[in-house]
């Protein structure tokens, strides 16, 4: 008999216990009491003479007990000859993950993985089956298993090693979580295909990877390891550790006022392993090495990082980025900047009143529409003597309607809505109000003058319509102290398609929807003129116009903190002109209608052409990727990898042989048990015994 | 030199006449009084036949005039009516007061014979004064554990002896033996010379005992000292090794008495020694009792120690005290 854990023969010694406790005479537990201890020492325990242990035969059940025990946690087995597959590398399925992102274009190290990749390539048996993926933020097949498997058994290796090769690592970041899912997903879809028994060797993933810090192994924590595939890690090692990388950190917008010659502030952060501290950051253009203006200084401890402010970036100077010295790799050290320009935005305006008369609304529509760091709105006024022109509506998304429209103005507005544009029309009187609504098709052919008692408030307000929605929080949803003294009272029951958006105190409608062919006209039944109401001075003026312009497509969404590998959308609303995108290396992608701009695929300053508006955005580097020092190999075993052992000595290997095949032979008899069994019965004989000898004679 | 007698050398005669009583049946009955009637008419019947008939000098009588006899104790009166010459004893002599000052200590409530020492102490205690209330002597008793728990003057009144007897069936108390209060009391209250009986395991400390003895017998009061103990505390015969409990201050200890046995024995024979050598040393009646013992053993012992002495006090001084 031999055993699996023969250390545990050990705790056999325990059987000294019992022998001693019979050995100690027994003690009673009571105290009796005498009448003076003056004369008396205490007495130490005695233990009586080996010929006159008692109950020898309490003493040998117990002591066979232990003994019992320690024999079953030695777990014994009967040795005996056993089959053992002699070739573990028999029809072995291996899938080759080479990391190609961007912390491996550092010095020498895409070289060290191809190098390494190229030497499991080779030791690949004839029965094994490999396939090769390299990943970044996605995953790219270069050979998959059938391929290796129909390829000529000579030429496997060399083949998808050139394939490799001709391979280079991309400007994305680094998703190992998801990369290896990806591993084990073609794995298991390789083994669901096998029929053959050929292939029922270990599966194994080999990692090729920097294992830079910032790469992402989140997604494993939600994923379950299948049993049976293996993680052999190839770590390749940088040869210069020093690295720093630098991101631009977005101005927060209600922050404080900085000087007028502050520029963006930059976070260089410098990764774990690095051996400097200090770093550089200033502005570049194009392609010239020298930096425009002074340099910032950056102390950046390794594994930490630290936010420098820049100076104004250079005006006039074109292609302009951060570039960041003092490290030793090069690839993180560029960050692309692009100096937002406020945005046009025209709103057409239809009224024939000066922009001085306060009380008329247009004095109080300029004012609301502040130029801005990022707008600039424009109100193109049209009176009633110069209707608006066609070209006028081409230029803007968004009107607003003051007077009643003469001439041809209506049919060229309406047209201007079917095709996506937004009037928001201010019933200044009824017969204004009637005009206006031929535009929504007869919605309301007529409008009159509401009897006002006072005033009247906005009773009843749809907080889901995007115009509202901004005031939804209760903190925001006090209307109440808007009055309005006079309204033109509409009657909508013709228009079923009509959205009343807010309504009176009485129920009258105050801002209709009427959504008309591919665009809407927002009908408001008062004017924000103080002679109507105190709306225009109220603090929901401003915020409402916002929404509205916003809404109609007017203001273009802010493009920023694009990442290599994201997707940009631009702004899809119905109607929108066609997008083309020019690249940095100079190549034009036409955008379908709707479609967003995937092909990120490279740091640099991307030019969005949208109809005839153009719209510049940076895309720069993942953050992650300056994060070069390695992360510990255990990490992946946390999220539930299973890690493969180092290389052994082939001692090592025999002795490990030796023990699984011991392992093997005690599972399959698992004499434990019985032994346990044993422990067990023998312990309800001891109490049984012990019961009898202390239970007192019956008398 | 008084007599350190032991009850061990048990007068032949008393034991040939069947009167002693068993002290475990004596001790069955409840009533301390009746006990002591039992144990003082025993004796009597036993003392009749006793070669020591008319030892007791304590009665008050007459007796004729032999030559020798010291005529200054001549009944001249008497002589007068009679013609016939007696001897007058004195009142004094025959009026004796005597306090038995009892130990009542918890140490005194141990016992492994089914009476405690207590028990036993307190029927000795009542069976002299008993013994010595029918002689028509005055009789007080003191109790006291660690500190005096009940006092009766010395006195020979109808009723006196069923209060002594309700303070002796008082119940052990008190966390110690505290030897000195009562020997000084004693000493400090009773002015007259007389006798003093203490009844006492002796279980404490020996530093202040010669001290407050000698106080007591330079007071010209007649001392005696009855020790009384279980046997079990005489040879440590306890059945099994355990922790013990001290009775008195609660301490605990594991004592194998088989182990423990030499050490004790020879530290409790050294006390008691002591006693003895203080006892010898200031002429104080020493006698041991184990509590399986009869009683009248006991009172036999007080009666030859009283002989003795009286032996002693005629032929050293030619007079009585």
């Amino acid at each position: 008999m031999s055993f699996l854990a023969p250390f545990f023969l050990l705790g056999a010694a325990a059987i000294a216990a019992p022998i001693l406790f019979h050995l100690i005479r027994r003690t009673s537990k009571e105290k009796q009491p005498f009448s003076s201890l003056m004369f008396l020492q205490p007495s130490p325990p005695r233990v009586t003479k080996r010929s006159r242990l008692e109950n020898l035969l309490l003493l040998l059940l117990r002591c066979l007990v232990l003994a019992l025990l320690a024999l079953g946690f030695a777990r014994p087995f009967i040795p005996r000859p056993v089959e053992v597959n002699n070739d573990p590398n028999a029809g072995r399925k291996i899938v080759v993950m080479v990391d190609a992102s961007a912390s491996m274009r550092r010095e020498g190290v895409w070289d060290g993985a191809v190098k390494k990749a190229q030497e499991i390539l080779n030791d690949a048996g004839r029965a094994d089956r490999v396939a090769l993926y390299t990943f970044d933020r996605v995953v790219v097949r270069h050979v998959g298993f059938e391929e290796w498997g129909q390829m000529p058994e000579a030429q496997r290796a060399g083949a998808a090693g050139e394939r490799l090769a001709a391979a280079q690592p991309s400007w994305a970041g680094t998703r190992l979580g998801n990369a290896l899912i990806s591993a084990v997903e073609a794995l298991e879809e390789a083994d669901s295909d096998d029929t053959q028994a050929q292939w029922s060797g270990p599966r194994e993933i080999v990692l090729i990877s920097d294992l830079q810090k910032g790469s992402d192994v989140d997604s494993l924590q939600a994923y379950e390891w299948p049993e049976g595939v293996t993680l052999r890690i190839e770590p390749v090692k940088a040869p210069k550790p020093t690295n720093a990388g630098i991101q631009l950190v977005a101005e927060r917008r209600d922050g404080p006022r900085q000087k007028e010659d502050a520029g963006p502030r930059v976070r260089v952060t410098n990764s774990a392993d690095s051996k400097r501290e200090q770093f550089h950051v200033g502005w570049v253009s194009g392609t010239s090495p020298d930096f425009l203006g002074g340099l910032a200084e950056a102390y950046v401890p390794p594994g930490q990082s630290r936010v420098v402010r820049l100076s104004k970036a250079p005006a006039g100077a074109k292609d302009l980025k951060v570039k960041l010295v003092g490290d030793d790799e090069e690839f993180d050290n560029i960050v692309w900047h692009v100096e937002q320009e406020p945005q046009v935005v025209p709103v057409v305006y239809l009224g024939s009143e000066k922009d001085t008369d306060l009380e008329q609304p247009l004095f109080y529509l300029n004012r609301a529409f502040q130029e801005s760091k990022l707008e600039k709105i424009e109100v193109i006024q049209r009176p009633q003597a110069t209707p608006v022109a066609q070209t006028d509506l081409d230029r803007t998304r968004f009107v607003v309607l003051a007077r009643a429209p003469v001439g041809g103005e209506a049919a060229s507005l309406k047209a201007f809505i079917e095709n996506g544009g937004t009037i928001l029309a201010t019933l200044k009187n009824a017969d204004d109000a009637a005009s206006i609504g031929t535009l929504t098709g007869g919605a309301f052919p007529k409008a009159e003058e509401a009897d006002v008692k006072q005033y009247a408030m906005l009773g009843e307000i749809d907080f889901e319509h995007p115009l509202f929605a901004p005031f939804a929080d209760p903190r925001f949803s006090d209307f109440t102290k808007i009055r309005f003294w006079k309204y033109r009272k509409l009657d909508l029951d013709a228009a079923p398609a009509a959205r009343i958006v807010a309504r009176f105190d009485n129920g009258d409608p105050a801002i209709a929807e009427f959504p008309i062919g591919k665009g809407t006209l927002i009908a408001l039944t008062s004017g924000w003129q103080p002679s109507d109401s105190v709306l225009a001075r109220s603090s929901k003026f401003v915020p409402l116009l916002y929404a509205l312009l916003e809404n109609s497509g007017a203001i273009r969404s802010i493009i920023s903190r694009v990442q290599v590998g994201d997707e940009v959308g631009f702004d899809g609303a119905p109607g929108a002109p066609a997008v083309s995108v020019t690249k940095p290396d100079g190549t034009t992608v036409q955008l379908e209608e709707g479609a967003k701009f995937a092909a990120t695929d490279q740091p640099g300053v991307y030019t969005a052409k949208i109809g005839e508006a153009r719209q510049t955005f940076a895309v720069n580097l993942a953050a992650g990727e300056s994060r070069t020092a390695p992360i510990p190999v255990e990490e992946l075993e946390v999220h539930g990898a299973t890690l493969t052992a180092p290389e052994l000595t082939p001692e090592q290997t025999e002795a490990k042989k030796r023990l699984m095949l011991k392992s093997q032979l005690e599972s399959q008899q698992k004499l434990w048990r019985w032994l346990v069994v044993a422990a067990l019965l023998v312990l309800i004989v001891e109490s049984f015994v012990a019961g009898k000898l202390t239970r007192p004679a019956v008398e | 030199m008084p007599a350190t007698t032991d009850t061990s050398e048990a007068p032949a005669t008393l034991a040939r006449a069947g009167s002693l009583i068993d002290p475990q049946a004596l001790m069955a009955i409840k009533n301390l009084e009746m006990r002591a009637k039992i144990v003082v008419q025993g004796f009597w019947n036993g003392i009749h036949r006793s070669p020591y008939h008319g030892f007791s000098v304590e009665f008050t009588e007459y007796r004729q005039y032999v030559s020798g006899d010291d005529p200054r104790y001549l009944d001249w009166k008497l002589y007068a009516r009679s013609d016939r010459a007696y001897i007058k004893k004195f009142e004094d002599e025959t009026n004796l007061r005597c306090h038995l000052v009892v130990d009542n200590s918890r140490s005194m409530g141990y016992g492994s014979l089914g009476h405690t020492k207590a028990e036993y102490a307190n029927t000795l205690a009542a069976t002299l004064a008993q013994f010595l209330f029918q002689q028509g002597d005055g009789v007080g008793a003191l109790t006291f554990d660690d500190q005096i728990r009940e006092y009766l003057p010395a006195r020979n009144r109808t009723g006196h002896l069923r209060h002594l007897m309700l303070a002796l069936e008082k119940p052990t108390g008190g966390s110690a033996t505290n030897l000195r209060l009562p020997l000084q009391r004693i000493a400090q209250i009773v002015r007259k010379r007389g006798m003093v009986i203490l009844i006492s395991d002796m279980l404490a400390p020996l530093e202040d005992l010669e001290r407050d003895l000698v106080a007591l017998t330079a007071c010209g009061h007649e001392v005696m000292l009855f020790q009384i103990f279980d046997p079990a505390e005489t040879t440590l015969s306890l059945d099994q090794s355990s922790i013990y409990l001290d009775v008195e201050t609660n301490q605990e200890l594991y004592i194998d008495p088989d182990f423990a046995r030499k050490s004790y024995l020879k530290k409790f024979n050294e006390h008691n020694e002591a006693v003895g050598a203080i006892c010898n040393k200031l002429g104080i009646g020493f006698h041991r009792c184990l509590t399986d013992q009869p009683l009248e053993l006991a009172l036999f012992d007080f009666m030859r120690d009283r002989v003795e002495r009286g032996k002693k006090a005629k032929g050293g001084t030619g007079k009585r005290k």
